[in-house]
């Protein structure tokens, strides 16, 4: 399988606009209904431990959008720093703030601010103090030069219409021997031009 | 990945993320797929 970095004709700003109009849906009217998976049957289909998710809560499980189960890669270690791309209500971030322990932190950036009001509440709700929920965007990552030892991500780089400056992001951010887990989603044909160029497509 | 100098690049299991869904058939016509995967900074 080979990553493609699409060139694509899509007006940034107006995509963020898009995108964020969705997720604020996604965070305020969960019950609406999307054209892609959240919630607690997501959370099953991606293989998440039901105990895992039970001990989240309610307002986090049911705007979960992910598109992937980056833990299945390998689960983090006490003390470590991680940096969650685009962190919705916090599903992975809170599950992310739990193994890492006190003596960890979790940097959890979004451009959305009614997710990132989620997972403040969330973070609140479970006692979980090390987490730093930040208003950004995935192309400026909000740390310094190699000191996060794991970035997270589920959903959000088929978002971003510049892939290549995100990922050059996260390699500056990363320490020597650090690590990348994402869940996110990929394409198996040809996309033609005029797909790549159609902003709907890209917000879902 | 690679060419932001990753290493070690493994792949997780693919889902077929958007059976089922209102995007399916967007989803089928480009065979899309939610994928995991890990990556070290060398
Ligand atoms: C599909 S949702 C996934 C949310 C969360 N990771 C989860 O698994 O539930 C995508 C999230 O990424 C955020 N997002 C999209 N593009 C972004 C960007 N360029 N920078 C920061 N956040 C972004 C959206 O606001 C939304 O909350």
């Amino acid at each position: 399988m080979v990553l493609e970095v699409v060139a694509s004709k899509v007006d940034r700003e107006q995509l963020r606009d898009q995108i964020e109009a969705k997720y604020c849906d996604v965070a305020k009217k969960p019950e609406q209904g999307f054209h892609f998976h959240t919630g607690r049957p997501l959370a099953a289909m991606l293989e998440y431990p039901e105990a895992d998710v039970n001990a989240l809560p309610e307002s986090t499980i049911e705007s979960f959008a992910g598109t992937g189960n980056p833990f299945l890669l390998g689960k983090l270690h006490e003390g470590e720093a991680v940096l969650d791309i685009g962190c919705g209500a916090g599903f992975d971030t809170l599950q992310a703030a739990k193994q890492v322990g006190p003596t960890g932190h979790v940097i959890a950036l979004d451009m959305t601010e009614a997710m990132l009001e989620k997972t403040r509440l969330g973070a609140e709700t479970l006692g979980l103090t090390n987490i730093d929920a930040k208003l950004g965007y995935a192309e400026e990552l909000p740390a310094d030069d190699g000191s996060i030892d794991v970035v997270i991500s589920n959903g959000v780089i088929n978002l971003t219409p510049d892939k290549m400056t995100v990922m050059q992001e996260v390699y500056r951010i990363i320490k020597p021997g650090g690590r990348f887990q994402i869940a996110d989603i990929v394409v198996q044909k040809p996309v033609d031009q005029d797909a790549k160029d159609d902003i709907d497509l890209w917000s879902g | 990945m690679s060419h932001a100098n990753f290493t070690g690049l493994r792949w997780g299991k693919q889902v077929d993320v958007f059976s089922g869904s209102k995007h399916e058939s967007d989803a089928k016509e480009f065979d899309t797929r939610g994928v995991t995967l890990a990556a070290t900074k060398g």
